[in-house]
């Protein structure tokens, strides 16, 4: 469903023939009916645990109930922009870093990056939630879940920046600093903006990443989408149903955001 | 607790603890990689509802957190009556995700295949699943090395869902709160744990990036 994708498929095969657009069609016809017989025995596996029953599904005409997953979701979204402003500034070091011409900085943005990119997210959460506190960090819930999201980001924020720096032509830096222009100002009024703009999509797709990420907040007990799920749980004793609305919530903002990227890859695609 | 002291008494444990990562990682790259080839194909057949199925598969499996695909298969689906047992529920979802990013990646490697070469196969006579098994596949497989290291190193991150259930021998991250609970383990328990996290990540890229060497595509 990307728009780089779709070319693969379109030129496997050619026009279909006669014979070719028979085949073709006894697929459709033979694989919709499998699709609906599966689609129908989900359907008959809810009916039959009791799971279409009503009181699972009746709580969801409530506004109530729409406001109170809306709330878990505002908190979702506010760990996730936190979560990504804090991956991109530390990213934003660490590239800098990693291109200095220093080797030192080098080396240490290099461990750094290589840190946050082999440490599962959970570890991270564990180590403000578990570890953190055993010294004296004491921080709230929002932060607990936050610092670790963007810790276990930041490395993947790093190198997609320099993948975008090092997209920029090399000519651009050398005219620049024949013109008499300081390193320094040459990255961040030449290079910097445009390496930001190759790098967006892939930023959108990184805060996709961050977003699922959050989702852990129940670990440090932070009111998310996932948390306030919980709640409704027990309110209303549906757990299947609540879970799988809120799977949906989270799969179609995700791809939604996914999309976005997509549409932006593409609108460049045409325009240059 | 000084390393020396954590590695005396826990040392054991966290050598089980490191091989039950390295299994699940096994498990569910396999796993994922078969569905995952599975998948794209579904994605490429000209039959419409199966490319669909396909389409859909990577849509719900690259966009739902681990967190809640594990919680759904965990709490949820008994109420269906699919009871799995902790370990078979956690490399489910530890296949299923990785899975839709390895049929992105395919794709991906699929796309830089010219389309002057399928139409070379074409005209030479050969059927869909011929082009497919002969010229398509083993091209993208070749120039998705580097993704597949990467896919690889995401897999044994996402294995750290296993610490959510209560799993025999733990894996590396729940032995960070296993021995939490029952001692201050501090700084050093979690560090021991990233250290052989990142040593098994930097050993899979390394590896990765030789085998790329050898066999990608210049073109």
């Amino acid at each position: 469903m990307n728009g780089v994708n779709t070319s693969i498929r379109d030129i496997l095969y050619e026009e279909p023939g006669k014979k070719a657009r028979r085949r073709i069609a006894i697929g459709t016809v033979i694989s919709l009916l499998l699709l609906v017989v599966l689609v129908l025995m989900m359907i008959r596996r809810f009916y039959d645990s009791g799971q279409l029953d009503s009181k699972y599904w009746i709580f969801f005409t409530k506004s109530t109930t729409w406001k109170f997953l809306g709330k878990g979701l505002l908190g979702t979204v506010e760990v996730a922009f936190a979560s990504g402003a804090l991956a991109f500034l530390m990213g934003l070091f660490m590239m800098l870093g990693r291109i200095s011409s220093f080797a030192v900085a080098r080396i240490i943005s290099r461990i750094l990056i290589e840190f946050s990119r082999g440490v599962p997210t959970l570890l991270f959460i564990y180590f403000f939630f578990l570890a953190a506190p055993q010294f004296g960090l004491k921080l709230p819930a929002f932060w607990k879940i936050s610092i670790p999201v963007a810790l276990s980001a930041a490395g993947m924020v790093a190198e997609v920046l320099r993948s975008g720096v090092n997209a920029v032509p090399k000519g651009q830096t050398e005219a620049a600093l024949s013109l008499g222009m300081r390193k320094n100002s040459v990255f961040f009024k030449i290079i910097f903006p445009q390496a930001l703009r190759y790098v967006v999509p892939s930023m959108i797709s990184e805060l996709v990443i961050v977003l699922k990420d959050t989702t852990f907040a129940y670990v440090v007990n932070y009111a998310d989408l996932m948390q306030n799920s919980r709640v409704l749980i027990s309110n209303y004793d549906a757990l299947l149903s609540v879970y799988l609305v809120a799977a949906v919530i989270y799969i179609l903002i995700n791809y939604i955001l996914n999309q976005i990227s997509v549409a932006i890859t593409k609108h460049r695609n045409v325009a240059s | 607790m000084s390393i020396y002291e954590l590695l005396t008494q826990f040392g054991d444990k966290y050598l089980a603890a490191l091989l039950t990562t390295w299994k699940l990682t096994a498990i569910s790259f396999t796993l994922a990689f078969v569905i995952g080839i599975v998948i794209t194909i579904m994605r490429i057949s000209p039959i419409k509802p199966i490319r669909f199925v396909g389409d859909l598969y990577v849509q719900i499996f690259r966009n739902i957190p681990g967190a809640a695909l594990l919680i759904i298969l965990v709490y949820a689906f008994p109420y269906l009556n699919f009871v799995w047992s902790y370990y078979a529920c956690v490399l489910i979802a530890t296949s299923l995700l990785p899975a839709s990013f390895c049929s992105e990646y395919l794709m991906a490697g699929m796309n830089t295949i010219g389309a002057g070469q399928i139409e070379a196969a074409r005209s030479i006579g050969m059927t869909f699943f011929q082009t497919i098994k002969n010229v398509v596949l083993p091209q993208a497989l070749r120039s998705s090395v580097l993704p597949m290291t990467n896919l690889l190193v995401a897999t044994m991150l996402t294995t750290a869902l296993a610490s959510q259930v209560p799993l025999k021998p733990t894996d590396l991250t729940g032995i960070v709160s296993y021995i939490n609970t029952r001692t201050v383990g501090g700084v050093t328990a979690f560090m021991i744990s990233a250290f052989l996290y990142c040593a098994t990540a930097v050993i899979i890229g390394q590896i990765g990036s030789l085998i790329d060497r050898k066999v990608r595509i210049l073109r």
